[in-house]
């Protein structure tokens, strides 16, 4: 009990839930659907929907000002790749709350005339540059990692006295490749490459769950700019599992991907 | 801006700030309302007023548990009366959230077979009856604190050698009027956490009342009170150490 005060006292963790409860929603409408449910409870479950996005329009403003704070740390960065990522991803949700905030206007009534579909498509925008640069930094990050973990474990080799023979293949980018590679050689520098980036992930479990939840998040404003159109289904599915991991992030706080 | 987003990364904070919203509308909305070339802006107020009204209630969800938490953190306090008041105060916050979980499913479609009515009123009974045991709480506090400051007050007298009875029959009266205002303000004063929760207490029960029927105000009353109760409440967030302790 007193954990979901603590976790409850948090307005992140409030919207987190709203969050999930919209796309569970928004799954089982699909999946009632598809099954050939009764239309009065179809309609019970948009209703839901419907009430938990305006209701999350409504807690979420503010949240520009939290986004620019954000941003405002991250140009503080030693590294200037993940200061530039991470500033630029922070100024895109910042612009993507403040159209949230007006299309809460309009939807409320405040502003009657604002053209929802204009500013919607404007939001789902600058969220997608937002994921992209969450994505290049997780990325980044990844390749950093795999840097690292290959040229350890390329001293260790010479430090056990000589390579494996045939040459290393797991050097890095600098690494000259065998000469005259044919296909099995790429398949076979592309499985290790493969094992070194699950052995990096695995080692790194906020990594993974940052990379996890960008590339589901990614998903929802593909298919709302028309992109990438997946169905609502699939939207519904991804939105639950990010709002799962990011439930997660603010439960353990160590799972949480520090710059 | 960094104070203002760690006070609304805090729940209570933005439902606060929300609330304060809310009940300037309703006053600005009686304020507005006679007026003839205001009717847009009136419109717009309730818009904004329901909307703000609707979402809030997702801030309540799940406070349940908190009222529960609560009740059993006040069963610990030391005293007789703050322990008894307390315990039975939050016990019927336990029941008005039920009752606002009720309404809740209501308002958003998920069970229609709901009497709002009959709900609403329930809600409101126990919340006026959380907020009397509240007050009540309050003047016991209030009274031990004037007890304090009328010893110290006493024993300043005797330490200066001032005649206490020093004073004409006719007088006693409205001096005894002043001196009991006098010492009222005073305690107040030396204890702002005290203060803030008997103005809060004070404020938000003039809605239940007019709801119940009870006491029937019009809306800007109504609205002022939620305003400056919600300040108080802004208040005791910003600055966790006016919050009044269980002790």
């Amino acid at each position: 009990m007193d954990a979901w005060v603590r976790f409850s006292a948090q307005s992140q963790a409030r919207d987190r839930l709203c969050r999930a409860a919209q796309y569970a929603c928004s799954l089982l409408g699909h999946a009632l659907q598809k099954r050939g449910a009764s239309p009065e409870l179809q309609k019970q479950i948009r209703q839901l929907e419907g009430h938990l996005s305006l209701g999350r329009k409504l807690l979420r403003l503010g949240n520009s000002a939290d986004a620019l704070e954000s941003a405002k740390r991250a140009v503080h960065l030693s590294d200037v790749v993940l200061r530039f990522c991470i500033t630029v991803s922070h100024l895109n949700r910042a612009l993507y709350f403040a159209c949230d905030n007006v299309l809460w206007a309009g939807k409320s009534g405040l502003a009657p005339r604002v053209d929802q579909e204009k500013w919607a498509q404007r939001s789902f925008r600058y969220y997608l540059f937002s994921l992209i640069m969450n994505l290049s930094r997780d990325a980044y990050e990844i390749r950093l990692l795999m840097e690292q973990e290959s040229s350890g474990y390329s001293r260790r080799q010479k430090g056990s006295g000589g390579g494996t023979p045939g040459g290393s293949e797991t050097g890095g980018p600098g690494d000259p490749g065998t000469p005259g590679g044919g296909l099995p050689q790429i398949a076979l520098k592309l499985q290790l490459r493969v094992l070194l980036l699950a052995r990096v992930l695995r080692g790194n479990p906020p990594l993974l769950l940052d990379v996890v939840r960008n590339a589901c998040d990614l998903f929802i404003p593909l298919d709302k700019l028309g992109l990438w159109r997946c169905g609502p289904g699939i939207v519904g599915l991804c939105g639950l599992v990010s709002s799962i991991l990011s439930i997660l992030t603010l439960i353990c706080p160590w799972l949480r991907l520090k710059p | 801006m960094e104070a203002f987003t760690r006070f609304t990364n805090q729940t209570q904070g933005r439902d606060r700030l929300f609330r304060a919203t809310q009940y300037t509308c309703m006053l600005l909305r009686y304020l507005l309302e006679p007026k003839a070339d205001k009717e847009k802006v009136v419109m717009k107020l309730k818009k904004l007023e329901s909307s703000v009204s609707t979402g809030r209630k997702w801030f309540r969800l799940g406070n349940v548990v908190h009222a529960v938490q609560a009740t059993q953190q006040s069963i610990h306090a030391t005293a007789l009366v703050p322990r008894l008041c307390l315990t039975l105060a939050n016990l019927n916050r336990v029941v008005y959230f039920v009752c606002d979980t009720v309404l809740w499913a209501r308002s958003v479609g998920l069970s229609s077979s709901i009497n709002k009515e009959k709900w609403r009123t329930w809600a409101a009974r126990h919340y006026c009856c959380s907020l009397l045991l509240s007050l009540a709480r309050d003047l016991y506090e209030i009274s031990l604190q004037m007890e304090r400051a009328a010893r110290d007050k006493a024993r300043r007298d005797e330490a200066l050698s001032r005649d206490p009875l020093g004073h004409s029959v006719a007088d006693e009266g409205t001096e005894w009027l002043q001196a009991f205002l006098l010492l009222l303000f005073r305690s107040l004063r030396r204890h702002p956490p005290l203060l803030l929760d008997t103005v809060k207490n004070l404020c938000d029960i003039l809605n239940p009342l007019d709801q119940l029927g009870i006491y029937k105000s019009n809306p800007g009353v109504i609205g002022l009170g939620g305003l400056v109760s919600s300040v108080a409440g802004i208040i005791t967030v910003a600055w966790p150490q006016l919050k009044l302790k269980i002790h």
